[in-house]
């Protein structure tokens, strides 16, 4: 393939960061006019131009990332507080569960994070990918698959993980109403055989460094859904 | 120049669709894209001084759009994005033959070198001149020259082993 005829390729004359300079008024007066002058007369760098100003007129409409202002979206949790990333399109929320001591858990055991959806009276166990709308209730539950039938669980308004009660389905008595930020929204639970300090892990998983290493005795569970 | 929160967040505004379209491209979805333009600006507010410091606002966006995409893409290779759990919807121009040209030219991107791929990406994805492909990766034009004919050495043993 010729790297200059791909479907990736830039088609219009003028480079596309000369047209973002112009737009952006960073050219001199000297090159802004003879750009001006060219784009007025040149039928691929106006359709660039256009669709270059189009991607702006999206952006402006975009909701602000909450790091640069946006106001942390509410959400309202029964009992306990959800550590919500606030991300614009991609709202991350930290859930961390963790498993029994090392030396009592079997080889081959496992654990699962399952979301259950309410939309209006309906309940219904959601799949990966899960179409939901604002306003829809999601509730978390913990599904083990360790013998023992032993599972824990840490919420995330305290700073390590802590332990919840046996079983092999247990509900996490963690639910929030979703606001009304739509996008995807991620979900990571880490299973660990010891409290690990959760800040470390929030701040990667905030920072999209999604090859962050867990720490050694934890294992990393990720969920997503999308609202709209 | 003053970069806290709310100029940070006005320059979001005002630059932001340079860090989207591009990524759109680079990225071939619209999840990963939106991502892009999050965690850019958002390591502004933590790191004021890079754009700061920076001749070109639009010029470190661009630098700083293609470093992170070119990760992105890297990152997908070697299957180290462990958030990705299910695949993400692309844009509607990735189906079809030119969606699979694209993507193609996405993985072969993430095969380059850091300086080649971004030579690559400014030279024939921005349509830049060797000059403002030198400015931007701060090497000479003849440096330039080097690194798109390195790539596409690169680029055909690749899609000979392919």
């Amino acid at each position: 393939m010729n790297l200059a005829a791909t479907p990736l390729s830039w088609n219009a004359c003028l480079s596309a960061l000369r047209l973002d300079r112009w737009m952006m008024g960073e050219l001199d007066a000297a090159d802004a006019e003879s750009t001006g002058t060219h784009v007025s007369s040149c039928a691929a760098c106006s359709t660039a131009l256009a669709g270059m100003r189009g991607v702006r007129e999206e952006v402006r409409a975009l909701p602000l990332p909450i790091a640069l202002g946006r106001p942390a979206p509410r959400r309202r949790v029964p009992g306990v507080a959800v550590t919500g990333l606030g991300l614009a399109l991609a709202a991350s929320l930290v859930l961390v569960l963790r498993s029994p001591p090392a030396p009592e858990r079997s080889k081959g055991s496992g654990l699962a994070l399952t979301m259950y959806v309410q939309h209006g009276n309906e309940v219904r166990r959601a799949a990966p990918g899960e179409h939901v709308a604002p306003g829809d209730a999601v509730r978390f539950a913990v599904l083990s698959l360790d013998p023992a039938g032993r599972a824990s669980v840490y919420f995330p308004q305290a700073a390590r993980a802590a332990q919840v009660p046996a079983g092999t389905e247990v509900p996490l008595p963690l639910g929030t109403r979703l606001d009304a930020t739509t996008g995807e929204e991620r979900l990571l639970g880490i299973f660990c055989g010891s409290a690990v300090e959760l800040e470390p892990i929030r701040v990667a998983f905030e920072r999209g460094q999604d090859a962050a290493p867990l720490p050694g005795d934890c294992q990393g569970l990720r969920w997503s859904f999308v609202k709209r | 120049m003053i970069l806290d929160a709310p100029a940070i967040a006005s320059l979001y505004r005002s630059h932001g669709h340079v860090v989207l379209r591009r990524a759109r491209t680079l990225l071939g979805s619209e999840a990963d894209a939106r991502e892009a333009l999050q965690d850019i600006f958002t390591a502004l507010v933590r790191n004021p001084d890079a754009v700061r410091s920076a001749g070109s606002i639009v010029g470190w966006l661009y630098q700083a759009t293609t470093h992170h995409c070119l990760n992105t893409l890297r990152k997908a290779r070697t299957g180290a994005r462990v958030l990705e759990l299910h695949v993400r919807p692309g844009l509607p121009e990735a189906g079809g033959p030119r969606g699979e040209a694209a993507a193609e030219v996405r993985r072969l991107l993430a095969l380059l070198p850091e300086d080649v791929a971004a030579a690559v990406v400014y030279h024939h994805l921005d349509g830049m001149t060797h000059a403002e492909v030198a400015e931007l990766l701060g090497c000479s034009r003849r440096q330039v020259g080097y690194l798109l004919e390195r790539a596409q050495g690169l680029w055909d043993r690749a899609e000979q082993t392919a």
